[in-house]
């Protein structure tokens, strides 16, 4: 992580995804900064800690406001967002600024090795291969970090 | 003198070339047709002669309308186009047929489809307009009727679409929030197994744990894939191999062991998705544990394809050999899914290895 941990922000309403998610992102050497449960809070959060990555949960506790906190995140804060999501399909054309997103059901192994992926991507602005199964970059980061998006994006 | 006195000497003109013996004047003094004849000679054409059927058809008497314009038939809500129409004909000298609605002496109406024609003399220059009338009331109100109902059907259909393109809606929300909720819950039961993995520090039940928590990713892994397609009831089982292999390679972290994969096309119905998922699963893990046991590398080959009336899923590893493979809680879980899918499950020595057939049939049993 040349020198500095890739920091991480949760913004998820149910706890146990949330704790589950928090040791994650230790196991893959990055640093999970906290936990907002509504956009309020997460806003608030992302404001104060500036994170290099936002994991966003569509629904919050506050409703279906994970998007407005997707694009407040990339707007407003300087951090990248990355939506974790059952409803994939409902997300905006432009992901509301968001990298990619992680279709729920994940599995350890996916978030895992997608967090690697961005990591990585973050820190060389250069995607180390094509996206692991699991995780759909967002049109534009596809083209951002290099990758061909016929190849870039799972099916 | 005036128009009547002047009308009725021409009508008298007119009969006098017609004797009583002559047969085309009698037939149209006697026609059920209503026919008149008007003088073209005279200022604004008035009719010279009408015939009984005529009176009869507009309830007036004879000297009532003799001297007269026919447009003492028209009324406020006759059609001004056809009225158009008829005098572009009358002042072109040419045929015209309309069907216009008319008013009787007494102020009702009656459709009228009225034919007009000129009639020239010797010289060719028009004498006479020659005008028949048919009653089509009855038509033009079955017309009107065949419209209303029509314009009815097209409503109650338009409703219906509605009512149908709304229910459609509905369910389709629906659908999207249960799928919602399945995908939302299975997260949730798979973060919580993985939350008490961590914590269990019996290494059996640590064991024990992840075996629960390999079958539920199956499921979750299924149910990513369910609604990517179009298609909701099909379910395509080489991708989902595809997801799984990477998977349980990837959290196996087994990088001495190489996968091979022969993938056809091939869908499965969307209800036989979870249980064929699970006997995948539990196939793939036991080639991953137990023909490999740490320090072993080798090869593991998943072949999907059609062979006659079934899908053949073929998973031969190079590994230890079979007499190893002794998880009772898996393999029971691939027999019972086994007979439930209707499915053959053969396991053979692959020497080295073991290699294991599943015989799916396509359609119905075996």
């Amino acid at each position: 992580m040349s020198g500095r941990a890739l920091e991480v922000l949760i913004v998820e309403d149910e706890m146990l995804l949330a704790i589950e998610l928090e040791h994650l992102i230790e196991e893959v050497g990055c640093h999970p900064l906290g936990c907002a449960m509504s956009s309020e809070e997460a806003v608030a959060l992302a404001q104060r800690l500036h994170p290099d990555l936002a994991l966003v949960d569509v629904h919050l506790s506050d409703g279906p406001t994970g998007v407005d906190v997707a694009r407040k995140i990339s707007q407003d804060c300087g951090g990248v967002a990355l939506f974790m999501t059952a409803n994939v399909k409902r997300l905006p054309e432009d992901f509301a600024g968001a990298c990619g997103v992680i279709g729920k059901p994940y599995s350890e192994h996916g978030v895992k090795t997608a967090l690697s992926y961005l990591a990585h991507c973050l820190r060389e602005g250069q995607a180390p291969g094509p996206t692991p199964v699991g995780l759909t970059l967002a049109p534009a980061y596809a083209n951002l970090w290099g990758l061909d998006q016929n190849l870039g994006q799972t099916a | 003198m005036d128009d009547y006195s002047e009308s009725r000497r021409a009508g008298d003109r007119l009969a006098a070339g017609h004797g009583i013996d002559d047969p085309f004047a009698a037939a149209i003094r006697a026609t059920r047709m209503a026919m008149i004849v008007t003088d073209a000679s005279q200022a604004d054409n008035p009719i010279i002669f009408a015939n009984d059927a005529f009176l009869k058809l507009t309830g007036y008497e004879r000297d009532e309308i003799i001297g007269r314009n026919c447009r003492m038939l028209q009324g406020p809500e006759t059609s001004r186009t056809a009225i158009e129409t008829l005098s572009r004909a009358v002042a072109a000298g040419e045929d015209a047929k309309v069907e216009l609605l008319n008013y009787r002496k007494d102020g009702t109406t009656f459709w009228n489809a009225l034919y007009i024609s000129p009639v020239r003399n010797d010289a060719g220059e028009i004498v006479y307009f020659f005008g028949s009338q048919l009653d089509v009331t009855d038509k033009k109100t079955a017309e009107a009727k065949v419209l209303e109902h029509r314009d009815g059907l097209e409503q109650v259909v338009e409703d219906r679409t509605r009512e149908l393109t709304d229910a459609l809606e509905q369910k389709t929300a629906l659908l999207h929030e249960v799928d919602h909720r399945v995908k939302n819950n299975l997260q949730l039961i798979s973060s919580l197994l993985l939350l008490q993995t961590r914590r269990v520090p019996d290494p059996a039940l640590k064991a024990s744990l992840k075996g629960m928590l390999g079958r539920v990713n199956a499921i979750a892994t299924v149910h990513r894939r369910l609604f990517q397609s179009e298609d909701v009831e099909r379910f395509d089982v080489s991708a989902f191999i595809r997801d799984m292999v990477a998977d349980l390679m990837g959290s196996a972290g087994r990088d001495d062991i190489e996968m091979q994969l022969n993938l056809e096309r091939v869908d499965i119905p969307a209800a036989k998705a979870a249980p064929f998922a699970l006997v995948v699963n539990e196939l793939l893990t036991n080639a991953l544990k137990h023909g490999f046991p740490e320090g072993r590398g080798g090869r593991i080959f998943v072949g999907v394809s059609r062979l006659n009336g079934d899908f053949r899923i073929e998973i031969t590893d190079n590994g230890v050999g079979m007499d190893k493979q002794a998880s009772g809680f898996g393999l029971t879980i691939v027999q019972l899914l086994c007979q439930q899918l209707k499915a053959k499950c053969e396991t053979t020595d692959a020497e080295p290895g073991t290699r294991v057939l599943v015989l799916l049939p396509v359609n119905g049993a075996h």
